[in-house]
Parts: structure tokens; C-alpha cells; sequence
């Protein structure tokens, strides 16, 4: 004979199945709605999922725990969606996005993150109860970041159904995992702040005109060229036969500079002042005489870095250095020294 | 001017043949046209019997590149002699691709 409690998960399960479709339909317009907001929000995201409970898991969940729900619509995790972010957090900003986007249901929403104990660590993550207009369902939002998902997904396929069964001698070692991984993501997120502090401050000095202030480095660089520092000698070298300047990334000429001794943005500066001129002539001198109408924004800092080493006396092998720096290491910059070198001979730079 | 085009494995590769000027320009241009579609492979410009290139050539190899890169191709610009070697430094292209 069946029993009242195995009749109510029958009725359950059997309600379920009529409901697949509008559960499906949930989890998309989740979906959507996530994606929607999110795509093109400037949050680091690894991930925006969502399904729909397996028949199979929500029977082991009524087994357990099934006189709990009085109908269906008393399971807030038929359908549950999930954001996955690279930073904590970034965490909390979905969670103020998701607070706009859906009804949170308060009273069954947990921050696990604030359940821990003083003296355990464990499961961190957000999980939110919603609903979105138009459906009688709830869903449960989860936002965690990587390491927290790394960690709950490992730990979920412990085997184990309940903490109760699980080793302590696992448990103790997950934990210590946890706490790790805590550690972990408040470093990332750290860092990221105090990066971004700094590219700041590099900006405010650039703008300022600080330069000796500022250590030559990619942040520094990309500052420095942001200003448009070149564009006047370029756009003077594309006067000599009107043509066309092509922008160019001159990422690859950091190393460059650094090579040429300058080891702040003002190095640079003084660099720039003292060479520019000779770099203009050298390139009239090359263009002069023919028809090319397009050139490089690339062309003024290698003309400057062209000058520079010429007028050290780093003559033609240090003009094959500065071609495999910007080249790679290959036969044909022995070549490409040689033809600058003859250009360049004869002009006035050569000869201090 | 002749060019050709050539797939060899993962590679596909445009070999320039003559003078590369405004003359031969138009025709280059129409018979590159299908390296602008090439997914998932790299792109070679065999420069090893080219004699010149103008700025009409470097605006052909310069449309090449832009597409190549929003398609995820690598370009690389082979075999450029002592002539064509000479134009992309004076113009700075050298700095805009890569050379073997």
C-alpha cells in the first residue's frame, strides 16, 4: 500500500512533468534577461548558466526532505541560474544588478559568505531566490567567483550526501582549502584595485606633466602615447609628401626605449626633445625623393630611436639590435641595418 | 606584375611577381581579394621576386593585414629584397608587420 508521504512526491514529480515546459521557458528568459544586462556590463564574468532540476534530483530531494513543500511552486530551485565572476567583487555588483533585474524573494535568500562561523570556512557564495514577472516559479540565483565554484564543484562530488557523512579528515582538509581560496580571491581582487589605483596615478602625473615621476613601464608607456606625444613630428614627416599616416601600435618599442637608457617617462621626454629633429630630416631625406604617400605613426619614434643610435656611435649593429627588437631576431635585419645606415650617412647627425 | 595564390597546409600564400605600383595596382588588388576572406590560417606575402612596391602595393599588403587581423589570421611579409626592404623602413612599415 502506498503511503500518504510517497503520494504527495507522486503528485509532486507529476506536477513537475506538466511543468517542464514553463520551467524551460523560465530558464531561458533567466538566460536572456542575464545576458542582457551583463554582456556588456565591464564586469570580468567566466560564466552565465542556468538549467532546469533533473527529475531524477528532485526526487532524491522530495525523499529527503519532501514533506517541506506543500506543491510545486514551494521548490525555489527548479530552475537555477548561475553567475560566475572572476573577482569577489564583482560578486555584490551582480547581486545589485540581479536586485534590479528580478522580485528577490529575501526571507529565502542566504549569503553564505555571512553564515560562516568564526571558526570555519566552507561554501562562500550568494544565492538568491527571484522571480520574474509573469511565472508562478521562483528560481535560485547563485553568484560566486571561480575559486568558489572550483571549490563547491569539487566538494559537491565528494560523493557524500550530507556533511553529517562526510570524513572529518576531508572535511577538515576542505576547509583548509576554503579558507585558501578565500585568501585567494581577496588577493586577486586587491591587486586589481591597487592596479588601477596606480594606472590612475600614472595618468594624473602624465597629464600633469610629471614626467621624471613616472617609471618607464607598460602602464606608463601607454599613457604617454594616449597623449598623442608623436603625432605632431608624424603628422610633420607625412607633410614632406602629403600622405596618409596609419596608425600603428608601438607597444613593441617600450623595450626599445628601455634599451636606449631611459628608465622614466621624462628620459623619454628629453629623448624625444633632443633627437626629433634629426629624425624629421632623416626622414625628408629618405622620402624626399619619392612618391610613398602612406607611412607609419610608427615611423616617428623609429626615426628618433634611428637617430639616437646613429649619433651614439651605435652604428650598424646597433641598428640590427634595434631591428630585432621590433622585428624578432631574423637574418633579413642585418639587410635593413645596411640600407638605414647608407640613407643616414651623409646627413649632418652622423657627424658629432 | 603576376601575382599567385597558393594554400599549403595551414598556410596561404600570395607570391608578387614584377613591379607592385599603381600601374599594376588595381589588377594585384582584384586577384588578392580572396586572402581578405581567409579564416584560420596564416597568411604569407612571398615578396621574393617583387622588384618594387609603391604606396598603391603597401595599401594592397595594409588591407590585406586589416582583414587577416579581424579574422584572427597572422600576417607575414617573406623574401622582401634590398628594394621593397628599403620602402618599409622609410615608411615605418616595418613596425606593422611581420618579417621573415
Amino acid at each position: 500500500m502506498i503511503s500518504a508521504s510517497d503520494l504527495h512526491q507522486q503528485m509532486i514529480l507529476e506536477a513537475y512533468r506538466e511543468a517542464l515546459p514553463v520551467l524551460e521557458q523560465l530558464k531561458t528568459d533567466v538566460l536572456v534577461t542575464l545576458h542582457e544586462a551583463l554582456d556588456d556590463s565591464r564586469l570580468f564574468l567566466t560564466a552565465i548558466e542556468a538549467r532546469v532540476k533533473k527529475e531524477q534530483s528532485l526526487a532524491g530531494k522530495l525523499a529527503l526532505k519532501g514533506a517541506k513543500y506543500a506543491s510545486l511552486t514551494d521548490i525555489t530551485d527548479l530552475v537555477g541560474a548561475r553567475v560566475i565572476t572572476s573577482y569577489t567583487d564583482d560578486v555584490d555588483r551582480i547581486a545589485s544588478i540581479a536586485e534590479r533585474l528580478f522580485e528577490i524573494d529575501w526571507e529565502n535568500s542566504v549569503d553564505k559568505r555571512r553564515l560562516h562561523q568564526l571558526d570555519s570556512f566552507g561554501y562562500n557564495s550568494l544565492h538568491y531566490i527571484c522571480r520574474l514577472p509573469g511565472y508562478d516559479f521562483r528560481f535560485e540565483l547563485q553568484l560566486r567567483t571561480t575559486l568558489q565554484h572550483a571549490w563547491a564543484v569539487i566538494n559537491h562530488d565528494n560523493g557524500y550526501k550530507s556533511d553529517i557523512e562526510i570524513p572529518q579528515e576531508y572535511l577538515r582538509r576542505m576547509n583548509r582549502l576554503a579558507g585558501m581560496l578565500e585568501m585567494a580571491d581577496d588577493e586577486f581582487s586587491r591587486i586589481r584595485t591597487e592596479l588601477t589605483d596606480y594606472r590612475r596615478r600614472v595618468q594624473t602625473l602624465v597629464k600633469n606633466g610629471k614626467l621624471d615621476d613616472v617609471q618607464l613601464d607598460g602602464d606608463a608607456f601607454r599613457s604617454y602615447l594616449q597623449a598623442g606625444r608623436f603625432n605632431p613630428l608624424n603628422k610633420r614627416i607625412a607633410a614632406i609628401n602629403q600622405a596618409e599616416i596609419q596608425e600603428t601600435p608601438l607597444d613593441n618599442y617600450l623595450q626599445v626605449l628601455k634599451w636606449l637608457g631611459c628608465n622614466t617617462l621624462g628620459d623619454v621626454n628629453r629623448l624625444i626633445k633632443r633627437y626629433e629633429e634629426d629624425a624629421y630630416r632623416l626622414a625628408r631625406h629618405q622620402l624626399g625623393n619619392t612618391d610613398l604617400d602612406i607611412i607609419s605613426s610608427a615611423l616617428g619614434l623609429q626615426n628618433i630611436c634611428i637617430v639616437c643610435i646613429l649619433s651614439t656611435g651605435g652604428g650598424k649593429s646597433g641598428l640590427e639590435q634595434l631591428f630585432d627588437m621590433l622585428n624578432g631576431t631574423i637574418a633579413q635585419n642585418a639587410t635593413l641595418a645596411d640600407i638605414t645606415y647608407e640613407q643616414a650617412k651623409t646627413l649632418s647627425f652622423m657627424k658629432n | 606584375m603576376t601575382t599567385t595564390i597558393q594554400e599549403n597546409g595551414n598556410q596561404v600564400i600570395a607570391t608578387f611577381e614584377g613591379r607592385l605600383d599603381t600601374a599594376s595596382a588595381d589588377r594585384t588588388a582584384a586577384v588578392v581579394k580572396p586572402l581578405l576572406d581567409v579564416r584560420d590560417k596564416e597568411v604569407i606575402l612571398d615578396c621574393s621576386k617583387l622588384d618594387y612596391i609603391s604606396s598603391s602595393g603597401l595599401r594592397i599588403f595594409l588591407s590585406i593585414r586589416k582583414e587577416a587581423a579581424a579574422h584572427g589570421c597572422k600576417v607575414i611579409v617573406r623574401n622582401m629584397n634590398a628594394n621593397v626592404h628599403q620602402v618599409f623602413v622609410v615608411t615605418g612599415f616595418v613596425s606593422l608587420f611581420e618579417i621573415q
